[in-house]
């Protein structure tokens, strides 16, 4: 199946998508960051795409980091890959829309809880393409786990594509729903 | 309301992120990073309450309800599942396993405090248990 029959799946803040068929998911990254997950013997990928680092109270969403990759590794044990092989490739975290470049911004912040969450997790980062002053077009192939990166290095291209990749306001699933058992 | 809670799962920001938002209601917090890290801690010390993942390497979270309820120590340890996962099939497998509630990820600090809270009152007054009977019979509480 060549790139071009591959089915795609375009995903945008808080989306999260695995699988184990040959897919191109494919998204767009200003300071956001998406982490592109695989289990290379399994042949199970998957990709997300966050916005903020960590939770504030009231608004848990998949558009943060925390909750979004759990999801992500949620999916892949699911369908049966084996975390102890996962390999990483992560990418964003740009200095878009006026965004200073300080410790404290957010590309800055998100691209430090990534490094994080997968030291702490035991994944290996086998490629990156973070920071900078770029948006980024991203497409992941799931069955070669190659990653093609396009950079958008004109601002106003940049915000024209962002805002045109934005979610509507209900695709990021908010808090999930509680059972009791009788 | 005080309480031992063990949380169970193997993503350390998760684990930081529930133990957070449990302290902050007061909550003493063990952890385990897997199911099978969860048994040998309850060898040591029985919770008040233990929250576990599903998808978890080594043992997952259903099969350490599975393998805990039996024990007639752990028969009234109320258990919740706090998961990304929605499927009914395994939503079914916890309740049949003997889990109290299942929680989707992601989740509220304070939706998981009053939940919590809840479980454990409901625990404590005998409600929690009341119309258990080994049938799993019952229709789920609230949504």
């Amino acid at each position: 199946m060549t790139a071009l029959t591959k089915p795609v799946v375009h995903i945008t803040i808080g989306g999260v998508h695995a699988t184990n068929e040959p897919t191109i998911i494919r998204t767009t990254l200003g300071s956001c960051i998406s982490a592109c997950l695989f289990d290379p013997v399994a042949g199970i990928a998957g990709m997300n795409h966050f916005m903020l680092p960590s939770v504030v109270d009231g608004d848990d969403s998949l558009r943060f980091g925390v909750h979004s990759m759990d999801h992500l590794i949620g999916k892949l044990m699911r369908l049966g890959a084996d975390r102890a092989r996962f390999q990483a490739k992560v990418f964003g975290g740009g200095h878009v829309l006026n965004t200073r470049e300080s410790d404290d911004s957010v590309p800055r912040r998100n691209v430090r809880f990534i490094r994080q969450y997968l030291e702490d997790d035991g994944i290996p980062i086998v490629a990156e393409d973070l920071g900078g002053y770029v948006a980024r077009n991203v497409e992941f192939d799931t069955s070669t786990f190659k990653v093609k990166v396009r950079k958008l290095k004109g601002l106003v291209i940049a915000a024209e594509l962002l805002q045109k990749e934005a979610p509507k306001d209900t695709e990021a699933p908010k808090t999930g729903g509680i059972t009791l058992f009788d | 309301m005080s309480a031992t809670i063990l949380i169970v799962d193997d993503s350390r920001m998760v684990r930081t992120l529930v133990r957070g938002a449990l302290e902050a209601g007061g909550y003493t917090v063990l952890e385990a990073i897997h199911g099978a890290h969860a048994l040998t801690q309850l060898e040591r010390q029985t919770p008040d309450l233990m929250i576990t993942d599903v998808n978890m390497p080594e043992m997952d979270g259903l099969t350490l309800v599975e393998r805990a309820r039996p024990q007639a120590r752990f028969a009234r340890l109320p258990i919740l599942i706090l998961t990304t996962e929605t499927a009914e099939d395994l939503k079914q497998r916890g309740r049949q396993a003997g889990a109290n509630g299942w929680m989707v990820k992601p989740f509220s600090p304070a939706q998981l405090r009053e939940t919590v809270g809840l479980v454990l009152e409901r625990s404590r007054s005998g409600a929690l248990f009341a119309r258990k009977s080994g049938t799993g019979a019952g229709s789920d509480g609230r949504k």
